[in-house]
């Protein structure tokens, strides 16, 4: 892997700093059309300004409504004696995003001139906001924005006289953010954010309780996060840059389904069967199937290998059929199993070399398979968890648990879409285009309608699939189309020249698409996957059409029914879109700062 | 004897055939970019292409490593004929070399990586011993020091040089050149032409197409001039630079002489 | 292996052999395609066949017959919502009702969120600070929640405004903003404009080549024929005779007529020949074309492979279209027939006695029983469910139009604007002569894009309850249960939908694309 960070010394050094009335003057004033620019939009501005504070501070808001439901919001029904889980789930993600930012020095130098300027504008509109809220603003609100504006602008301006050249020290952005989150941890300690909450269905507001449900767990994250990120540079220094990257992304890819399956659900394993039948099923496939792979491995086998896959690949196909008919039982885990070994088995002279590398092969399909049965297992156990209204997912954690999963599933499938549909074979050229284009000319919410109604009509009698998991279908399939062409784009810029020196090596396609075209490919295409990720996390609030309870349903239909807050839908609305907000839009800057660092990567 | 076989020594004649074409044809759509090419290749031999811009230098080339497919005719390389056989496919591509005009390395993986990659997944070596013959073939061309650097970072000339690194790694018996010096500044070309110097004197068959002319006449055994997909006249360096036969060999050398 | 080497050193040739299958490329590339083509039609044949066999068990078989039968649904708005004995409100009619609200809202909305986007992009790129920012903040902010967030935000604002009374306002009886919705004075087409813009069009056609010949003669001659100011000055005098004659070509309607009758009474089996031999015909044209392209002056180049799959294919796919007329679905003919007629019985209906002959007109809001009066001669009305869906879709879509815009502006070399610095253009010359036209190529697909974008969210509609083709969709098969039926409806609608906003897209963009040359 290339190391493609650009040294913060090498980023042209910001300008001198001008005074301000100077400032004003180029910035606002510089000719009549400017000046009179200037005035339109500050009428603009405050008009604007004006008017969302009349919608947050009207008479009807009832803000009680999302302070009461942010159990609600967030974490849905899941039972309050079993919060320790969600926090254990949270730390075990604070823990990856330390270490990843560790792993890939996500860490941008920002001038100290910078930070003041910011510290001064966020105080100055908070003093603007205390000046034009309306009249209906509590006054101890409006007295905090003045003096929290106050507050912030005197800092800047201390730390931009206290500094000596602010505009050339630098301090590490990570550190700044640990800054703030360490304030605001400090806060919960001493200002508490009270505990709201229900009891027996009625809702319990007592502000003012210290509520250590929310600051120690809130503080511990924190630190996780900072100690990981630590840890993780100081052992960056220690090991292979390379090896930890990888381990992360091994946990990026399998930790969330081990969260949300084994620790959020924590199954109930039925063990007398587990152990006479999940087990030995487990180490059959796993042992049967890594001896399989070692033998066909041999690279004087890789005929016999083909032609055992493509007979396997018939098996694993008949055992669907089969499934279909009814004509023998066999558990859905096993046929998943037979197609995972045929594939292999299909794989095997691409991965075929000496001793060590078969070892590898066979090796890596153990522990795959070990991983594979596990989590299924698991899936397919009931849930220790006595949930109240279930879906035991809901709000926030829903809203992201699909969005990631979606992007998880689609990825896989939007590779091989836009593989098949820049293939030079043109049936699977007409059939990737035609699932393309079909998919990408319809809205999604009249394929999630299809999935969620027609999925239980295709499938044959006796099997079903819960609610959410023919929606998630219904995202994985939209989401693959749109990945497709993303990743099209990609392969696109990867050069002829590439392909041609692959085959004159005499490389196999799997071995050229593997190790050359796709590498290059995907690099090409981080921006406009993160741009879909976004995408994908704001079309989740389509859950609330089709029956899910994400953000949106509770903010839009749960809260407002509630008999102490009868048609308070603006105050949780407004909240749930700055949640939105604040994940895409710091998505979307972390994209932007990654798109910079990719380009300059390409220009050396 | 035929056009194919032309100036031969007795010597050579008497050589295995490692590159026979016989009446190749191929056609873009209903564009014939090559129209019945015969050539044969001996052993140890070192031929040289020309010919004007379009006239199916590089496509000939491609064909016997079948970057290319072509439509009719044979091409038999080494004894191996070039069919749909897989087999025959998979032996042809991992005998023969290839160096390309725009150097295709894989600008993703270091220099060391580039040449080990078909060692490891196509002749199914070990690392170990893929890394060692990678270095020493590096210090044949020249630049061991750059075995961790990436493509991007190295100069044109010096690229090449890993290029020709990477294709001899697969230990191939023929090597492929198609204008390998033509994206390279002037100061870079004998750096290149060299290693290729090298590997002539080494008993490498190899079938280049060029426009170095002082290479062809230093290193070629024989000199074959194309155009408009065919053959027009082939001969020794001799021949070519004393007394073409053909007005437009003479022409096209008066050219770019 | 195919050859030996003798003791000369030359290769003697012992034959082809053919490979066995299992190593031969060219068959195993194709066997390989089959096989995966087979299982996806099999996948599919599996579905349908399980559908099948669910649905009827639920006695619900799938058909198409209920698009004639009564809708008996309430519709929140649309060209028709109500059942009348001259115009019955079939299921199929509701559908219709759907389709154009859809599209009515798609349109207007890509024209507004256009303006408001390239307005705030132009903003971003100010040289006034406080101008880039609040542009900034208004792209930031409004991309980054999801819309049917936004679309349900307004809903819950604008139902949370005052009762809507005689004297609601902020301008009483002319601008008015309430719990209800929102109107706004309008200019509508009147009964006569039909007529009025046949007659223009008529009248039009000697004044075309009166001005061509004019053209030709400045060509010729030089100096200045006025053709431009003779075509406006003729358009001028034709227009204002029409406003008034416009009845003359109220005849247009019993012709319009005789075609409806005409084009009605075509048989339905001469429509499926028609419709067969056009598919046939189609391909054999088609195979032919291509053939003459492999054509050299040598005979007929060799075909390759892939060659030999696109005529197949072409043969395949009409035999399939012809298949599907005749037997599949033999109902197509007939709707061809059927709504053909109608749509020439809809124009004769524009055309006709008894009509006022003034082409357009304009309307204040009124209200009848405190409601709003939403259809006929009115004001603009906007119903609470299209606002919220409007506001919603166009501030979204605005938002990353505006960063389209802002991208398309930046990709023109800074030179450019230089240039037309040192030609002397001022700032704003050079934005509309200089940047803005070649701004515009690089804008062009994103642009289209984010007009499926919008046509599609229309959907989301649903969820505030305008009755868009979706929310109709819905409430039918809510009734009838024919769900497949529905959806293959959707399906047909929005792919005709992306095809045409992307094939118009396409076309301007090839237009520009000449124009460089
Ligand atoms: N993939 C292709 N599709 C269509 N035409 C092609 C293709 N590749 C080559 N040709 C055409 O075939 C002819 C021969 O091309 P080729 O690259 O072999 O010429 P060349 O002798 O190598 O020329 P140069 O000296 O410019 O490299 C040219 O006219 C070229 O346009
Ligand atoms: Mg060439």
């Amino acid at each position: 892997m290339s190391e493609v960070t650009v040294p913060a010394a090498q980023r042209a050094p910001e300008a001198e700093s001008v005074s301000p009335g100077r400032w004003v003057r180029e910035n606002l004033f510089s000719s009549v059309s400017n000046a009179i620019q200037t005035m339109f939009f500050s009428l603009v501005l405050l008009g604007l300004l004006r008017w969302v504070l009349g919608q947050i501070f009207s008479e009807e808001a009832n803000w009680t409504s999302v302070a009461t439901n942010m159990r609600l919001l967030f974490t849905y029904n899941y039972p309050t004696e079993q919060f320790v889980r969600i926090w254990f789930a949270a730390g075990a993600l604070f823990l990856a995003v330390g270490a990843s930012f560790a792993a890939w020095n996500l860490n941008p130098m920002v001038t100290v001139r910078r930070v003041g300027v910011a510290l001064a504008g966020t105080g100055a509109v908070s003093l603007v906001v205390g000046l034009i809220a309306p009249d209906t603003t509590p006054s101890a609100v409006r007295t905090g924005f003045f003096v929290v504006g106050i507050g912030l602008v005197a800092l800047a301006l201390a730390v931009l006289k206290v500094v000596p050249e602010p505009h050339r020290r630098q301090i590490p952005f990570i550190g700044l953010l640990a800054g703030v989150a360490g304030v605001i941890c400090g806060v919960l300690w001493f200002f508490p954010f009270g505990d709201y909450g229900f009891a027996d269905g009625a809702p319990t507001a007592e502000s003012g309780t210290i509520d250590s449900s929310t600051s120690l767990p809130v503080t511990v994250m924190f630190l996780i996060m900072i100690g990981t990120y630590l840890a993780g540079r100081a052992l960056a220094r220690m090991i292979d840059l390379g090896w930890l990257r990888r381990t992360m992304i091994g946990w990026w890819v399998i930790g969330p389904a081990f969260i949300v399956f084994l620790v959020l659900r924590d199954p109930e394993f039925d063990w007398g069967y587990v152990l006479a039948v999940d087990v030995p099923m487990g180490a059959a496939f796993a042992l049967g199937g890594g001896a399989l792979l070692y033998l066909l491995a041999k690279p004087s086998r890789s005929e016999l290998a083909r032609v055992i896959g493509a007979l396997l690949v018939a098996l694993a196909l008949f055992h669907w059929v089969a499934a279909f008919f009814g004509w023998y039982p066999m558990l859905q885990k096993a046929r998943f199993s037979f197609a995972l070994i045929a594939v292999a088995a299909l794989l095997a002279p691409t991965f075929a070399g000496e001793r060590a590398a078969r070892l590898r092969f066979a090796g890596g399909w153990f522990g795959f398979m070990v991983l594979f049965h596990w989590l299924l297992t698991g899936i397919n156990t009931p849930s220790t968890l006595d949930i109240a209204a279930p879906p035991f997912l809901g709000g926030f954690v829903l809203t992201v648990s699909i969005a990631y999963y979606v992007m998880l599933a689609s990825f896989p499938l939007g590779v091989l879409l836009s593989l098949a549909r820049t293939s030079k074979m043109p049936i699977f050229r007409v059939l990737a285009t035609t699932y393309i284009e079909v998919v990408r000319g319809v809205p999604l919410i009249t394929v999630l309608f299809f999935f969620s109604i027609m999925l239980p009509l295709f499938l044959p009698g006796g099997m079903g699939i819960s609610d959410l998991a023919a929606v998630f279908a219904g995202y994985t399939v939209f989401s693959a189309a749109y990945m497709a062409e993303n990743i099209r784009g990609g392969l696109q810029s990867v050069r002829r020249g590439q392909y041609e020196a692959a085959d004159a090596l005499g490389l196999t396609t799997v071995q050229r698409t593997a190790f050359i075209v796709l590498p290059q490919a995907l690099r090409v295409s981080i921006p406009n996957l993160v741009g879909q990720a976004i995408a994908t996390f704001k079309e989740t609030s389509l859950i609330a059409i089709v029956g899910g309870f994400d953000l949106l349903r509770i903010a839009n239909s749960t809260i407002p029914n509630q008999p102490d807050f009868l048609g308070q839908k603006r105050p949780a609305l407004f909240f749930i879109s700055l949640v939105y907000f604040v994940v895409a839009y710091s998505m979307s800057r972390a994209s932007r700062n990654l798109e910079e660092r990719l380009q300059a990567g390409q220009a050396r | 004897m035929s056009i194919a076989d032309q100036a031969l020594t007795e010597e050579m004649a008497s050589r295995r055939d490692m590159i026979v074409c016989r009446g190749v044809k191929k056609w873009f759509g209903d564009f014939q970019a090559l129209a019945g090419v015969d050539v044969t290749v001996k052993d140890r031999e070192v031929m040289v292409v020309l010919g004007p811009s379009g006239s199916g230098k590089s496509t000939l080339i491609r064909c016997i490593n079948r970057l290319e497919v072509h439509q009719e005719g044979e091409i038999v390389v080494d004894g191996v004929e070039m069919s749909n056989d897989m087999r025959n496919i998979e032996k042809i591509r991992s005998e023969v070399g290839m160096v390309f005009q725009q150097f295709n390395l894989f600008p993703h993986l270091t220099v060391l990586d580039n040449i080990t990659l078909a060692p490891i997944w196509v002749r199914k070596r070990a690392r170990v011993e893929a890394e060692a013959k990678a270095m020493e073939l590096l210090e044949r061309v020249g630049i061991p020091e750059q075995a961790n650097k990436f493509p991007g970072q190295l100069s044109g000339g010096q690229q090449q040089r890993v290029a020709i690194a990477r294709s001899l790694a697969m230990e191939p018996k023929i090597m492929l050149f198609d204008e390998p010096t033509s994206a390279l500044d002037p100061e870079m070309i004998s750096e290149v032409l060299d290693v290729m110097k090298d590997l002539a004197r080494g008993g490498m068959t190899m079938m280049v197409v060029t426009h170095e002319m002082g290479f062809a006449r230093e290193v070629a055994d024989r000199l074959v001039f194309m155009e408009s997909g065919d053959v027009v006249e082939v001969g020794t360096p001799e021949h070519f630079f004393t007394n073409p036969r053909e007005e437009r060999t003479k022409l096209f050398l008066s050219q770019i002489l | 292996m195919t050859s030996q080497t003798d003791d000369s050193g030359t290769a003697v040739f012992t034959g082809h052999t053919r490979p066995p299958i299992w190593r031969n490329t060219s068959v195993l590339k194709w066997l390989v395609q089959i096989v995966v083509l087979v299982a996806v039609l099999a996948v599919f044949w599996f579905l349908a066949a399980q559908a099948r066999t669910n649905l009827s068990a639920k006695g619900i078989p799938v058909s198409y017959d209920w698009l004639d039968e009564p809708a008996n649904i309430q519709l929140g708005e649309g060209i028709q919502t109500v059942d009348t004995e001259e115009r019955r409100l079939t299921m199929s009619r509701a559908l219709w009702v759907g389709m154009v609200n859809t599209l009515r809202i798609a349109s207007i909305g890509i024209i507004v969120s256009t303006i408001i986007g390239i307005a705030v992009g132009i903003a971003r790129l100010s040289k006034n600070w406080l101008a880039r920012k609040v542009s900034s903040i208004y792209v930031e902010t409004l991309r980054n929640v999801p819309v049917l967030v936004q679309i349900i935000l307004w809903l819950a604002i604008l139902g949370s405004l005052g009762k809507l009374t005689a004297d609601s306002g902020p301008i009483p009886g002319w601008v008015i903003v309430s719990q209800k919705g929102i109107s706004l004075p309008r200019v509508f087409l009147a009964d006569g404009f039909y007529q009025f813009v046949s007659m223009v069009l008529v009248a039009m056609v000697p004044v075309w080549f009166v001005r061509r010949s004019l053209k030709r003669r400045q060509d010729r001659e030089g100096g200045n024929t006025h053709a431009t100011g003779f075509t406006l000055a003729a358009l001028a005098v034709i227009a204002v005779v029409a406003w008034f004659a416009n009845p003359v070509m109220a005849f247009l309607g019993p012709i319009f007529g005789s075609v409806e009758s005409a084009w009605g009474s075509i048989p339905q089996g001469l429509m499926q020949l028609l419709l067969s031999v056009a598919a046939l015909g189609g391909a054999v044209l088609w195979i032919r074309r291509f053939l003459d392209s492999r054509r050299t002056p040598a005979g007929l180049a060799k075909l390759i492979d892939d060659d030999w799959f696109r005529m197949i294919f072409a043969v395949v796919a009409s035999l399939l279209a012809v298949l599907v007329v005749v037997r599949g679905w033999p109902g197509l003919s007939s709707w061809i027939i059927n709504s053909g007629s109608d749509l020439f019985g809809v124009i004769a209906d524009k055309f006709g006695d008894g009509r006022g002959s003034r082409p357009i007109d304009a309307m204040r809001p009124t209200l009848s029983e405190g409601r709003f009066v939403n259809y006929g001669p009115t004001g603009l009305t906007m119903t609470v469910f299209y606002a919220s869906l409007f506001f919603g879709l166009v501030f979204y879509t605005s938002s990353f139009i505006a960063e389209i815009v802002r991208g398309g502006i930046l990709a023109v070399p800074a030179g450019q604007s230089e240039a037309a610095a040192a030609l002397g253009l001022s700032r704003g010359q050079a934005l509309r002569k200089v940047v803005l036209p070649q701004a515009f190529r690089v804008v062009m697909p994103p642009l289209g894009n984010q007009y499926l974008n919008i046509t599609k969210n229309t959907s989301l509609g649903i969820a505030v309850g305008f009755s868009e083709i979706v929310q109709v969709g819905q409430t039918v098969y809510n009734k009838n249960s024919q769900t497949l039926a529905v959806f293959s409806i959707y399906m047909v609608f929005y792919l005709a939908c992306s095809l045409t906003i992307s094939s118009v897209v396409n076309t301007i963009n090839r237009r520009l694309a000449i124009v460089e040359r």
